[in-house]
């Protein structure tokens, strides 16, 4: 039906716009046959959303899809499947109850009358598994199997549906060095069966050991189109994810008190949650970031700090002081601690509530007199003394926390914990989905409010705004910290330093401990 | 009559849409200003096609009677509505509780206002062991009170099968004969409070009212109801005690509850099994007619009151003109319906706006 040499899939010149953001602006993508293509990108680059638009989960703005020659429109996931275009998501996506063979043909249990037939099954199930040349046991529960294991399941059940378009993504993040080897044999066995890989991967290594050609997004653009990997090297392509337009915003010198007491202090903390030996320190008046890959236990320390986890060992200490947060309410009354969450809509906002009631909820507690009166003048004076000291673009402080815009529903988001005066402010992923003008605004605000003596933890995977913003860079990866980046604020120093303890690799950059 | 509803509806999400504060004020009182007009014109219609209508001791003294109950257990819903849960064992705590009273006055001879105040104390303790439960278990609310409904109504059947022979109380209090048929006109010196039409009872629908709305309108508690209704998730982050707020809410529903069954123990003259066995209909009839959302976050308790004004005197005009109480249900199902469509409807307009870029 194809002519042999037509690329088994392009992507050309996608656009994709959400509220307020474009995530991309003509990011184009070509897949060959019997080839490994990487695609590289930092958080936030479009990587996410380019792979939603080829598995059919989103439908682009612009710009076109060509499968085998064709031109395709993928309405969702099972187009996607029909063209044969299979993913392996990070998240593991198997029915622990169901046995190797049920979860591998899922997507096409063959039946009879209706009633599975289960011969078929096992005979679809072992080709898949031979494709990879598998051994495992078709019956066994897939709950029983390892995290490799289970991997490799999802990638045989991504061939079950006769797919010519795989695309892992970060497929060796829960595997060892051998397992991880181990799944590039396979992945090698499965380009010299002519399929085109599509490899999302932040370990450089072997995005260089296995991978043929490379594409590296950029904002939302390519700004290195299938290009053999051999003619580019390591430092070549993180320049290129990295770019030099990101020339780091600069704000004028901040006194950071160097010898200051320490407001928040993490003492070899440990969490039920997985945290391991956690330790930071953050000064009054000093921004420190916390950098790491989406999953590495940043946004759950913040929790924990909140008492929204269990503190298994170790100690926190605010002031000085070692302290058992209980939860939010003590946090925030006893220690003045606030979080301003990664997920304003879901989290940081009542959406049908008044810019009051939003911004007012944390000193409802220290405004209130008898009988549990609480002076409307008062609360509302307050909310618009924040509309106006944070610039929040509104109607007046009736109106509907839903009805503004990005950028300004996170200054509300943020404003209520301004309003309750609190000395540590823990600040997760603050301009994700907000536009780059509005952005500025509100680096411009943190940096304020550092200078003006907070202490604050600031969560984000926008390498720019962290270089931007912080003092100093804590990276965790795994639930750990894996070091700690002082930040010059020569972003390509910085950001090169901070990818290679991302990747596990001696840092060769400026690093303190 | 059930056209404007709907029409309100509409024009409450559009106005939003362009400039919420002032005119989101603006529809809900839009809205209890229609529904004001609507009663209005009803009463006189009903009073123009049946002069027994305006009958004061006949017709308004009943029905203002009925209005004061069923206001109280608007409220009561209303209480759960905020926080986005529902309570369908409304009437069954209402039921749970007159036992108490019940039990109060014939076997400890207690007094009106003891027993009454025991009474309230039962209904707070069954709510919030119901919101307990729900805040503990995290199952839906809907689920949970459904359940305490079958429990309670086998409890109370089988306390009444224990302790009276005809399944009501024969033991009533001094002063509660006065409180079913004395108006304001029977109490008070001279004309200054006026109307033989006005039930006493009123006064503890009033009463309600006012506490709770202080309890919505100006305290931190009444705001952080809202709150958890409106996002829980975002509450809980905020320091709200969600929890506590959710077990608060559930025990103020029983308390009002229990105060409904009070009053229409009163009305009808005996503490009986059968006390509450027909709140559930209107207790949601009256808060979402008058603007309080199921969805939570959203209340008006002057708005309960109206729109149980509203359904009753349909059911009142209606039973004048001869229609059968079957038929009346069937309206009466048809009103609840449009009402739950037009919340449904705005419910949908302001989520779209919340994602639309402006």
């Amino acid at each position: 039906m194809t002519d042999n040499t037509d690329p088994l899939l392009v992507a050309d010149r996608l656009v994709k716009n959400f509220p307020g953001v474009r995530a991309l602006d003509g990011a184009s993508l070509t897949l060959e046959a019997g080839s490994v293509h990487a695609l590289l990108g930092e958080n936030g680059a479009g990587k996410s959303t380019l792979i939603k638009i080829i598995t059919g989960l989103y439908r682009p703005d612009g710009g076109s899809l060509t499968v085998a020659g064709g031109e395709v429109v993928l309405r969702s996931a099972g187009d996607a499947v029909r063209a044969g275009i299979a993913v392996v998501h990070q998240e593991r996506n198997l029915i622990h109850e169901f046995s190797v063979a049920e979860n591998i043909t899922l997507r096409r249990t063959p039946s009879q009358r209706g009633l599975v037939d289960r011969k078929a099954m096992h005979a679809n199930a072992q080709r898949c598994l031979d494709l990879l040349g598998l051994d495992l046991d078709l019956d066994a529960p897939v709950k029983g199997l390892s995290v490799a294991q289970t991997q490799l399941v999802e990638i045989a059940k991504a061939l079950s549906t006769e797919s010519r378009v795989l695309l892992l993504d970060e497929p060796t993040s829960a595997l060892t060095l051998a397992e991880a080897d181990r799944l590039f044999e396979i992945v090698g066995r499965l380009r010299d069966q002519g399929k085109a890989i599509l490899l999302v991967s932040h370990k450089l290594e072997e995005v260089f050991a296995i991978c043929d050609t490379v594409t590296v997004l950029r904002d939302g653009t390519s700004v290195l189109e299938a290009a053999p990997l051999a003619e580019h090297s390591t430092d070549e392509v993180i320049s290129l994810m990295v770019g030099r337009s990101h020339a780091a915003q600069r704000f004028a010198p901040r006194p950071v008190p160097a010898d200051g007491a320490p407001a928040l202090e993490i003492d070899r903390v440990s969490t039920a949650s997985g945290h391991r030996d956690i330790s930071l320190q953050v000064r009054r008046g000093e921004i420190v970031g916390l950098y790491g890959l989406v999953g590495a236990g940043r946004t759950e320390l913040a929790k924990a700090l909140l008492g929204l986890d269990r503190v298994v060992s170790g100690e926190i200490r605010v002031n000085g002081d070692t302290v058992h947060v209980k939860d939010v309410r003590q946090a925030l009354n006893t220690y003045r601690i606030g979080y301003v969450p990664e997920n304003r809509k879901e989290e940081g906002l009542f959406l049908d509530q008044s810019l009051t009631m939003n911004i007012a909820v944390t000193v409802w507690e220290r405004i209130r007199r008898a009988l549990g009166y609480v002076p409307r003048r008062r609360e509302r004076d307050l909310a618009v003394d924040y509309t106006q000291r944070l610039g929040i673009r509104s109607s007046g402080p009736d109106q509907l926390a839903g009805n503004l815009s990005g950028g300004n529903q996170q200054k509300v988001s943020l404003a209520k914990w301004l309003a309750a005066e609190t000395e540590i402010l823990i600040i997760d992923e603050p301009t994700v989905g907000i536009d780059i003008r509005t952005k500025g605004a509100f680096h411009q605000l943190i940096w304020q409010l550092a200078a003006d003596g907070l202490a604050i933890l600031l969560i984000t995977s926008d390498l720019p705004e962290m270089v931007t913003l912080a003092d100093r860079i804590m990276v965790m990866r795994d639930f750990q910290i894996a070091g700690a980046v002082a930040n010059d604020h020569e972003y390509e120093r910085v950001s090169r330093a901070v990818i290679g303890l991302i990747h596990g690799r001696e840092p060769a950059g400026p690093v303190v401990e | 009559m059930t056209a404007p509803a709907t029409d309100r509806g509409e024009i409450t999400a559009s106005d939003g849409a362009r400039s919420a504060p002032r005119l989101r004020w603006n529809a809900g009182t839009a809205q209890r200003l229609g529904l004001i007009v609507v009663i209005a014109g009803l009463v006189v219609a009903f009073g123009s096609a049946r002069t027994a209508f305006y009958d004061q001791q006949l017709t308004m003294f009943p029905l203002l009677r009925d209005i004061a109950v069923l206001t109280v257990v608007g409220l009561a819903q209303m209480a759960v509505l905020s926080i986005g849960h529902m309570n369908l064992a409304v009437g069954r705590m209402a039921a749970f509780s007159a036992m108490f009273m019940g039990l109060a006055y014939q076997d400890w001879h207690l007094p009106l206002y003891p027993g009454l105040a025991i009474g309230l104390l039962a209904g707070a303790a069954i709510g919030g062991l119901t919101g307990w439960i729900i805040a503990v278990t995290g199952v839906n609310s809907f689920v949970v009170t459904l359940a305490m409904d079958f429990a309670l109504l086998g409890l109370v059947s089988l306390v009444y099968a224990q302790t009276t022979t005809v399944a009501a109380f024969t033991t009533n209090p001094a002063g509660m004969d006065g409180l079913r048929t004395y108006s304001l006109a029977d109490v008070c010196v001279g004309q200054v409070c006026g109307s033989p039409a006005v039930p006493q009872l009123l006064l503890f629908t009033v009463l309600a009212m006012l506490i709770v709305g202080y309890l919505y309108s100006r305290t931190r508690i009444g705001r952080e109801l809202l709150l958890v209704g409106s996002n829980i998730k975002a509450a809980q982050l905020s320091g709200i005690p969600a929890m506590r707020r959710v077990v608060g809410a559930h025990a103020l529903s029983g308390t009002l509850a229990a105060l409904a069954g009070f009053m229409l123990a009163v009305a009808g003259g005996s503490f009986t099994a059968t006390i509450g066995s027909e709140f559930m209909i209107p207790s949601f009839l009256g808060p979402v007619l008058g603007g309080t959302l199921l969805t939570g976050g959203v209340v008006s308790v002057i708005g309960t009151l109206l729109g149980t004004t509203l359904t009753q005197v349909i059911r009142q005009g209606l039973t004048l003109l001869g229609i059968g109480l079957e038929s009346l249900n069937i309206y009466l199902g048809v009103i609840l319906l449009v009402a739950l469509s037009a919340n449904r409807i705005r419910a949908v307009l302001s989520e779209r706006r919340a994602v639309t870029p402006r």
